[in-house]
């Protein structure tokens, strides 16, 4: 057993790792992060979880409906330290996750991991509790700088495997189903079936015909690939600043988050049911709406934009005709939220809906032609990826570890 | 001017920032001192709007009588600052519905041109000089806004005529700060209300948070702050409030000693804060029998009927009424179910300062009219602009 190995066995077992190995685990994520661009490419299949905030008996519970790391594929969307009281471990297990898998463990920066955030809202207080000191704190800060600031997701099938074994795989091609919410013990729930006309993008696609999210032009020789756009996972939202995927690319995201500008907007934004861009009421980033969302998952092949950062009571919420979906993963926010929470699974394209794959690359988007013809032809060209929600709710928690209660104001008239 | 310098201020001139925004940048940059301090008025903005009103004093850089006294060391005086240096009058508005209704007291900058007015309601206890020095901060950073700070009923100079029967009801005390707002107007022969943003302090927010949903504001109210109190924790709080009470001193020998109370229970944590706002809490005894007779002008135990009245359903207010909202609580975060689940929904700006006591606004006054500041720029409906794109900025040279 590596080192490593023992480091998760530790974390997992909600016992934090000493100061020293910290360090170097920090150090390694961050040789690891820094090749990484701000924007990751993952493929499907991939469960996709939202905000996490140091609830780590949640996180276990999240990985037991998930399936566990490595069997099952993870994208976490920021935030996992704060407002919890393991912020330190759960935060620890992932980085280590993430060191051991790398491929199989992306994970994006929230508005949380900042320095000036966690100094505020506990986890900084944390690691001085369980340390005596600030270094962790800092190691741990020196990493956020360096997370992605978001994700694409290529090769998500338009179909579902099935939520467990005991489903055979025939029934969900034919039911040809487009959401699925589970409950935590792979139970359906309930299902939501593919409408003929329901046509999320425009029918008329871009120009481009490099891959989704690349903004790249070229010509890609015929293969059709994939119907599904791709799906871009960012911790908040869109920024008035950015009007493509690549742009992202281009920020300097090696830094603390700034309190305006593209970054701290991709981090702090929300959607709302508004025209265009507004003010947001938290102080930072802004509010968009839903011609914003469809004008840029057009203009990027998007079919999709995953992001996390609002809590929704029911664990996931998709909005402006399911263009954008919001993922929270931390059940009983706060302890006393009482909401439950989502993780979002896509499956992988298999191949078996897909006419031609060229070169083995997911997802050519094949320009207009193409998928006009289609659109007449066959019944099989589905712009959204095919979605699985699986909801869970919050593990029975231990007090170990609990700070003592908040001190009553002594005076507040 | 070097070239280099001409340039860069012509490319911020030209990427839309006017010379005035210029010229507060280079202010806000310069260091304040907190011991003492300046009046913040200009003789133009002030003597404009005096001859509307009589009643006043009006004090003048060159009649600053208070100033720092030479000499003294740093932070040990002790002696009261007066509300005039902070302020450049005082209003003394008459309300008309009812002969027993109390003269409101107010004190009050004006805003220049098209600035914005920040409208002060203070504590349980407290008076409306609370405000003074985070008002003055105000106007260093952002010259053009005013400041109008009222005394509630029963609290520094609004006396309250049947004072058997103090009436500190919600209600009550946000149709009097609506009052107060609207006679404001009329005193000083405003044409229209100014932009407002409400700040209110403890008690305070509550009443600011009533005043928001009742939308008699109308489109003037452009945003509210409340300074730390949450419902939920206000509402723990109220049962060990009456032991709190009575571990106060009943009086103080002189005026001095209420200000050296403040600042050595750490009531308030800051000498200046606690030399201009003290004087307004304590009067004194006109029969001089006790060896204390600084007395606290509010009998705060005697609120306590009042107490829930002011606290239920605040949250729900603070998250339901229109407008922009900033929470700035001190200490750590003491948020309730209600503002959690709003806060995590993105519904309005928290804020915390860890090294602020309750009075977050006196201790730490300069941080406050940054945030007070920040709020109305984000909230300023003239002036939504979004940013430039990063390829436009990228075409034009500049980092990303």
């Amino acid at each position: 057993m590596s080192d490593l190995d023992k480091a998760i066995a530790q974390l997992r077992a909600c016992r934090p790792i000493p100061e020293s190995q910290v360090r170097e685990l920090c150090h390694k994520a961050r040789e690891l992060l820094i090749e990484e661009g701000n924007v990751v490419t993952v493929t499907a299949p991939v469960t996709i979880c939202g905000d996490i905030h140091g609830q780590f008996h949640d996180l276990m519970e999240l990985f037991r409906v998930g399936g566990d790391p490595p069997d099952t594929n993870y994208l976490f969307m920021g935030d996992f330290v704060d407002r919890g009281f393991y912020s330190l471990e759960s935060f620890l297990l992932l980085l280590c996750l993430k060191v051991r898998y790398p491929d199989r463990m992306t994970l994006i920066r929230g508005n949380h991991e900042s320095r000036q955030i966690t100094t505020v809202y506990g986890f900084y207080d944390e690691c001085l509790r369980k340390y005596g000191s600030a270094n962790v704190w800092r190691y741990c800060c020196d990493v956020f700088d360096y997370l992605a600031l978001g994700a694409i997701v290529l090769g998500a099938s338009n179909t579902l495997s099935p939520p467990n074994d005991a489903v055979s795989r025939d029934v969900y091609v034919e039911e040809d189903i487009e959401i699925e919410v589970c409950n935590a013990d792979g139970d359906v729930m309930s299902q939501f079936r593919r409408q003929p006309n329901d046509r999320k993008s425009p029918n008329g696609t871009a120009a481009k015909t490099g891959p989704p999210g690349s903004g790249a032009s070229g010509s890609s020789g015929g293969s059709t690939g994939n119907s599904t756009g791709a799906v871009l996972c960012v911790h908040g939202g869109l920024s008035p600043l950015i009007d493509t995927v690549d742009k992202i690319r281009l920020l300097d995201r090696k830094q603390e988050v700034p309190h305006e500008g593209a970054m701290c907007d991709l981090l702090w934004s929300d959607p709302d049911e508004i025209d265009g861009w507004g003010l947001s009421p938290r102080g930072a980033g802004f509010l968009f709406g839903p011609d914003i969302v469809k004008v840029f998952n057009h203009r990027n092949d998007l079919s999709l934009i995953a992001r996390a950062h609002q809590l929704v009571m029911e664990g996931f919420k998709e909005m402006f005709e399911a263009s954008i979906v919001t993922v929270w993963s931390a059940p009983n926010y706060c302890y006393r939220c009482g909401n439950v929470a989502a993780v979002l699974e896509l499956s992988e394209d298999n191949g078996e809906q897909i006419l031609a794959r060229s070169n083995g690359e997911f997802g050519r988007s094949d320009g207009g032609v193409a998928r006009g013809v289609m659109m007449e032809g066959e019944n099989g060209l589905k712009n959204g990826p095919a979605r699985r929600y699986r909801v869970f709710q919050a593990a029975p928690q231990d007090s170990r570890g609990m700070p003592a209660k908040k001190p009553v104001a002594d005076y507040f008239l | 001017m070097s070239d280099l310098q001409k340039a860069w201020a012509k490319s911020r001139l030209s990427s839309g920032m006017s010379p005035d925004a210029f010229d507060e940048r280079e202010e806000e940059e310069d260091g304040y001192l907190t011991e003492m301090p300046e009046p913040t008025f200009e003789d133009d903005s002030s003597s404009a709007s005096s001859a509307s009103s009589t009643g006043t004093i009006i004090p003048s850089p060159s009649r600053n009588l208070f100033a720092r006294p030479q000499g003294v060391p740093r932070g040990r005086t002790l002696q009261q600052i007066p509300w005039t240096t902070y302020f450049e009058r005082e209003l003394f508005l008459k309300t008309e519905d009812a002969p027993s209704s109390p003269t409101l007291h107010a004190y009050l900058i004006s805003p220049v041109d098209k600035g914005p007015l920040f409208v002060m309601h203070h504590g349980a206890g407290s008076s409306g000089l609370s405000f003074a020095v985070v008002g003055s901060e105000i106007r260093k950073r952002q010259p053009s806004a005013g400041i109008l700070s009222a005394d509630a009923r029963g609290h520094g100079s609004t006396t309250n005529p049947d004072s058997d029967k103090l009436d500190l009801s919600l209600a009550t005390l946000s149709k009097d700060l609506l009052s107060v707002i609207k006679s404001t107007k009329e005193e000083m022969k405003w044409k229209e209300l100014p932009s407002i943003i409400l700040v209110g302090h403890s008690l305070g927010g509550a009443v600011v948070t009533e005043l928001a949903m009742s939308g008699a504001l109308g489109n003037a109210l452009l945003g509210y702050v409340v300074l730390d109190v949450v419902e939920g924790s206000a509402m723990d709080a109220l049962q060990s409030m009456q032991t709190y009470l009575s571990t106060r001193p009943n009086g103080f020998a002189t005026l001095e000693a209420g200000i050296e109370w403040h600042v050595r229970s750490r009531t308030i944590r800051n000498s200046v804060s606690a030399r201009t706002s003290v004087p307004a809490l304590l009067s004194q005894d006109e029969v001089r029998t006790d060896s204390r007779p600084w007395k606290w002008r509010t009998d705060l135990a005697s609120t306590q009927p009042f107490w829930e009245n002011w606290f239920v359903g605040l949250s729900k207010k603070f998250l339901g009424a229109r407008g922009g909202k900033l929470l700035l609580l001190a200490g750590t975060d003491r948020l309730d179910t209600e503002l959690t689940i709003g806060q995590m929904q993105g519904k309005y700006a928290l804020q915390v300062f860890p090294e602020a006591g309750h009075f977050i606004h006196e201790d730490l006054p300069e941080k406050t009219a940054v945030s007070l500041v920040d709020f109305h720029r984000r909230n300023d409906r003239s002036a939504l602009v979004l940013p430039p794109k990063v390829s436009d900025l990228l075409r034009q040279g500049k980092k990303v």
